[in-house]
């Protein structure tokens, strides 16, 4: 609650120090006084900073963002129109990722330093070090240009179209899913090496317990906490928006939603969407704690 | 809320009635349909689904467009977006609309017009039997709603009044605009583009304008959402029922991809085409690609307020150091012609002067009898809004660095870019204006002393004495000599270093019919029948 | 000032804060150069450059990368002498040439030549990098180190303002740092750098907490060194592992984020050369002239990859417990 509250403070704060004037700009290259001032009057800019932000704030507690400069919806409903998108993007790489990580962290940490550990290691480096624009470009280029086999970008909603859905979908999440699944991968390996080595493990083997029985039992389920962790950081930031990448994919989610915000200069919108972030952040980190202690009883946290 | 509701109600008693009604003419369509549904899912890829989806009003197809960027709000009044007027075009009607062809103006909802001796009454005999989307009758109450909402609201088009004393009915066909002063290019004003469309009275109480549209164009806003906008054809339609069941507006930003989608057949026709592919793409018969010189142009302005700038000599010099060409071919790729004036040839306001070929010795002679020391730093202000000024900016740049000028390019995002320009803030900059049609409101806002829109600070009697001139006098060649002086001193005193004019480029897919690619950049699927 | 910290019953010989606060890895795990387990009274031994080099020259991999690594450094530092061309030198008839001899990379779409753009953005680039992860050390290091040595209600306000710091999405934070300072190489690596605070914040902390107990430490403070000696002297040289482990991989994102935001048009500015807006400017043509968009990307590419592999490098040496935050921020 503190953080959230500090957010909006720093939010609001940080969009008015934004140079720039939305008036200005919704007025395009044609100037002239008495239009803006008229329009500025009717977007409640006229007001002092202090009162706007009271306003603003009182009005978000009770679910209220504000209306956006640009398009004259209401902020809500703009953040709503996208969230399926966001949504549908970030738990595809999301299962994209796990689908990597897993088999491929858990391989190499059965047998480290062999040649499959070398080469998940490498893979993975790559996977974390290349640009995901640059990947995107080129999937682009490669499956809807030169083969013909995937549409270029864009989003149909699952419920019109399943197919389209999926076909849009797959590009954007293997894009995401193969960064996000690099990273998780290494924490795959580490920790599930880090289980191999407990004690307790050691103990169960020494005592001559079938060693799939200690690998399902001891080794996974103490693995299995890094993982969350991990992987709920790499959600929150999916979820927040993907910015570049939905930009390369004319992927309309929220990322894109708060650049364009960012650059129309509508405050409302911009507010609206990185306190929802944050939200959703924090959101994410508690359920991470939960999961913790339903899985690990010891930690109380 | 009420308001939504209310729409919701009259959309689905819409929604129902083409189903009853027997003489819809695409009603033969749908085994049509059923067969390219067929066809391309045989064809493979990602084009089965999207040809016969989409909107689903019509009975026809709906045609698919990939457009650059998303509409920001659909209240013709209040938007000043390209990517919204895309979409309005189709949706709404104006009283009088420019001509494809020379752009002139023609009648639309007004089927005729008279002014009265002095210029001063404009007499509007409107079209019967124009339905709006909703159903209700077109009539002059509309037209006075709709020109009384842009005057008393103050909204971005209302410059375009400036003369207007008042806007009157005169029995339901008939509408009177009384001025204040002759206004020769009063059908530019209220025709030019669909910021100046008809609502129906008392739209903006009634529906949410800036999601919902009610207007008595040939398609009717089914629904828009963040990947794209969805129209269905009108039936009732005053110039017939379009043959083509709907138009889905599909927002793909990136160039490459739009032109890929329209290769493949996910889409049916693009405007973002990359420019650099346009002379490959000539020879290339999967796709039908043209172009037409815009009525656009892109300039550099100094700012007069700033030394050395004020000095004509200075400006002339940079005149002389650029090479209009350069710039239009590393911009534009070849797409683009260069032009010391404004407007393009094929304008019947174009002004034939090019007194500057690029010489960087007189260049530098200039400076020095300027008094001038080299190099001389000049900021110069660009945008990503507008990647190509980005790109001109370098060349430009490279070019002046030449005669001793060091050019400090400043990218900045368009908010602050506008508000700089605003404040007076610069150097010099540099943009575009879009859709130039009548040089009473390109000439007049942006050189005359104080104009509006002359950030420039340029300010010569004769020129503001010539202008005030063309804006009253009501023949039009003596109009036309007017302006064409203007544009000289223009010109010869460097208030706009005039660039070049780019292309209007477009593509489609081949056997697409009856569309035409229009110097304004109007985008109309009105008449457009698919392959 | 503040009073001794009860020392917590088991604090000594687990280390708290160990991100996950499971117990540390015995043998098994990447091989620990540094006995974790020895933490006895004994002042452990701090790691020596020396040491630490000689330790990374026998991990092949590492050695590479910080060779490679070594090699762009010298580049960006010699840009001017080594590039073929000038950065800007413009020329509209030469535009696009596919690589050759006159151009081995080829030109871009001015005509400028991409092999001397390379080089010359390798500077701005890494200038950018550096700077970032620069101003994240400094500030997060001093947060952490503060935080996690004072505990209390110096550590609660400030890792609570962290929390709230690291909430934000860490591209639209960086974007929203560059729309109020306006774009530029400059205001990128600050708002970079904003973004990976918490993160150096955080790692510090951790560490620090692990150093903070321990009996050397105790011993320093009971002879009644000042804290500003025992910050110095015992805690940050001691703590330091895992901080340097995280400047190096934090290196690698910071060029990732600068490629990243020049893509968006809000970093490097044109003309200037840098890697991400190379790559920004060349995916237009990638159809048409791949080469545009080939080797900037190849230049970040091969970058990134060295600085998280020293970083790998670096965490067995240094930090066998694997105490650095790596998912922070930017992935």
């Amino acid at each position: 609650m503190v953080v959230l509250a500090g957010v909006s403070v720093i939010v609001f704060a940080l969009v008015h120090l934004v140079p720039g004037d939305p008036i200005r700009l919704a007025l395009g290259t044609r100037f002239d006084q008495e239009t803006y001032d008229a329009l500025r009057a009717r977007s409640g800019l006229d007001q002092p900073l202090v009162e706007q932000f009271f306003g603003w704030f009182g009005r978000a507690v009770s679910g209220d963002l504000g209306v956006s400069f640009r398009s004259g919806e209401t902020v809500t409903s703009l953040i709503a129109e996208r969230l399926p998108a966001t949504l549908t993007l970030a738990f595809a790489s999301i299962l994209v990722a796990l689908l990597i990580a897993v088999p491929l962290g858990t391989l190499s940490a059965l047998r480290p330093r062999s040649v499959v550990d070398r080469v998940a290691t490498v893979l993975s480096q790559i996977g974390i070090s290349v640009p995901e624009f640059w990947m995107a470009i080129v999937l682009i280029l490669v499956f809807a240009g030169t083969l013909g086999w995937l549409p270029s970008g864009g989003y149909v909603p699952l419920t019109e179209d399943p197919g389209g859905w999926a076909q849009r979908l797959l590009l954007p999440a293997v894009v995401t899913g193969v960064v996000s699944g690099s990273v998780i991968t290494r924490f795959v390996r580490s920790s599930v090496l880090e289980a191999l080595g407990a004690d307790h493990v050691r103990t169960a083997q020494a005592k001559g317990l079938p060693t799939r029985q200690v690998f399902t039992w001891h080794v996974l389920r103490n693995a299995l906490l890094p993982l969350v962790t991990v992987t709920g950081v790499q959600l929150a930031y999916l979820l927040s928006g993907v910015v570049v990448v939905e930009i390369v994919f004319s992927w309309p989610g929220l990322g894109q939603l708060a650049l364009q915000a960012v650059q129309a200069r509508d405050y409302p919108v911009l507010q609206g969407a990185i306190l929802l972030f944050a939200v959703v952040f924090l959101l994410i980190n508690l359920v991470v704690d939960l999961l913790y202690t339903a899985i690990d009883p010891r930690i109380r946290r | 809320m009420r308001n939504r509701s209310d729409r919701a109600r009259v959309g689905t008693d819409d929604a129902a009635e083409p189903v009853e009604d027997p003489v819809r003419t695409n009603r033969l369509l749908p085994p049509a349909v059923a067969v390219a549904l067929v066809l391309s899912a045989c064809g493979g890829g990602g084009d089965a689904v999207d040809t016969g989806g989409g909107g689903g009003g019509g009975g026809g197809d709906t045609l698919v467009a990939a457009v650059s960027a998303e509409p920001d709000q659909f209240d013709p009044h209040v938007t000043t977006a390209y990517p919204s007027f895309q979409v309005l075009e189709n949706v709404y009607d104006t009283l009088v609309v420019p001509n494809a062809e020379d752009l002139t103006m023609e009648p639309s909802l007004a089927e005729s017009w008279e002014t009265s001796e002095d210029g001063l009454t404009w007499t509007f005999t409107l079209r019967e039997g124009v339905t709006f989307h909703d159903g209700s009758e077109f009539d002059s109450a509309d037209v006075v709603y709709s020109y009384n909402r842009i005057i008393d609201e103050e909204l971005s088009n209302s410059f375009r009044f400036q003369n207007v004393e008042s806007v009157a009915a005169d029995g339901p066909q008939t509408v009177v605009i009384t001025l204040t002063q002759p206004t020769p290019n009063l059908l530019e004003r209220i025709g030019s583009f669909k910021g100046m469309a008809i609502l129906p009275e008392g739209a903006a109480d009634q529906v949410d304008l800036t999601t919902e549209a009610v207007g008595t164009g040939p398609f009717r806003l089914e629904s828009s959402d963040a990947s794209s906008t969805v129209l269905t054809a009108y039936e009732d339609y005053w110039g017939g029922t379009p043959s083509i069941g709907g138009v889905e507006f599909r927002y793909v930003t990136e160039p490459a991809a739009a032109l890929t989608a329209l290769q493949n057949g996910e889409v049916q026709w693009t405007d973002n085409i990359p420019p650099q592919q346009i002379e490959s793409l000539r020879g290339d018969d999967t796709i039908e690609l043209q172009t037409t010189p815009s009525v656009d142009y892109w300039y550099m302005s100094m700012n007069y307020a700033r030394p050395p700038f004020d000095n004509r000599d200075v400006r002339r010099a940079i005149s002389f150091a650029v090479d209009r060409e350069a710039v239009a071919e590393a911009a534009w790729f070849g797409a683009a012609q260069p032009n010391q004036t404004a407007i393009p040839e094929d304008s019947f306001f174009h002004t034939d002067y090019a007194p500057f070929e690029r010489d960087p010795d007189q260049a530098r002679q200039l400076l020095a009898q300027a008094g001038v020391q080299t190099p001389l730093t000049m900021g110069l202000m660009v945008t990503d809004e507008f990647p190509e000024t980005i790109t001109a900016a370098q060349v430009i740049a490279s070019q002046l660095g030449e005669v001793g000028i060091e050019v400090d390019i400043e990218t900045l995002d368009f908010a602050t870019w506008l508000d700089r320009q605003g404040q007076g803030d610069f150097d010099a900059f540099m943009l575009g204006w879009l859709g130039n049609l009548d040089p009473a409101a390109y000439y007049q806002e942006q050189h005359q002393t104080n104009g509006p829109n002359n950030y420039q600070k340029y300010s010569n009697p004769q020129v503001d004495q010539l202008l005030q001139q063309g804006a009253s006098e009501t023949d039009e060649d003596a109009r036309k000599q007017a302006y064409d002086q203007a544009a000289q001193l223009i010109v010869d005193d460097v208030s706009y270093l005039y660039l070049y004019n780019p292309d209007v480029v477009q593509a489609w897919a081949p056997g697409l019919a009856g569309y035409q690619i229009r110097a304004d950049k109007a985008i109309n699927f009105e008449n457009v029948e698919l392959p | 000032m503040t009073g001794q910290p009860v020392p917590r019953a088991a604090a000594g010989h687990t280390a708290p804060g160990s991100g996950a606060g499971h117990t540390a890895p015995g043998s098994g795990a990447s091989p620990p150069p540094t006995e974790a387990g020895v933490r006895s009274t004994q002042r452990p031994p701090r790691p020596r450059w020396r040491e630490t080099l000689g330790l990374l020259a026998r991990n092949p991999t590492a050695a590479v990368a910080a060779t490679v690594l070594l090699l762009i450094v010298l580049m960006a530092v010699f840009d001017e002498t080594l590039a073929p061309a000038g950065p800007n030198e413009i020329s509209v008839e030469d535009r696009l040439q596919a690589p050759g001899w006159d151009h081995p990379f080829g030109t871009d779409d001015l005509g400028r030549d991409i092999l001397s753009r390379v080089v010359l953005g390798a500077a701005v680039s890494l200038r950018v990098g550096f700077l970032a992860v620069a101003f994240a050390l400094v500030a997060g290091a001093l947060i952490g180190l503060l935080a996690g040595f004072y505990g209390r209600w110096v550590d609660d306000v400030l890792m609570r303002f962290m929390d709230v710091l690291f909430a934000f999405p860490a591209v639209l934070l960086a974007i929203a740092v560059l729309a109020v300072r306006g774009p530029g190489a400059g205001n990128t690596a600050l708002a970079i750098g904003i973004v990976y605070i918490p993160v150096f914040a955080r790692v510090t902390r951790a560490s620090v907490l692990g150093v903070r107990e321990e009996v050397y430490v105790r011993a320093s403070r009971s002879v009644g060194a000042s804290d500003f000696r025992l910050l110095t002297r015992h805690v940050l040289p001691n703590a330091a592992p895992p901080i340097i482990v995280q400047t190096s991989i934090s290196l690698a994102f910071a060029v990732l984020a600068e490629a990243a935001l020049s893509f968006l048009g809000l970093g490097t500015q044109p003309p200037n050369p840098s890697w991400g807006l190379m790559l920004a400017e060349g995916r237009g043509f990638i159809d048409i002239a791949w080469w545009l968009a080939f080797f900037p990307g190849m230049a970040i590419f091969v970058t990134v990859l060295c600085f998280n592999l020293l970083g790998d490098g670096l965490r067995d040496v240094l930090d066998p417990r694997q105490r650095t935050l790596m998912a922070g921020g930017g992935r």
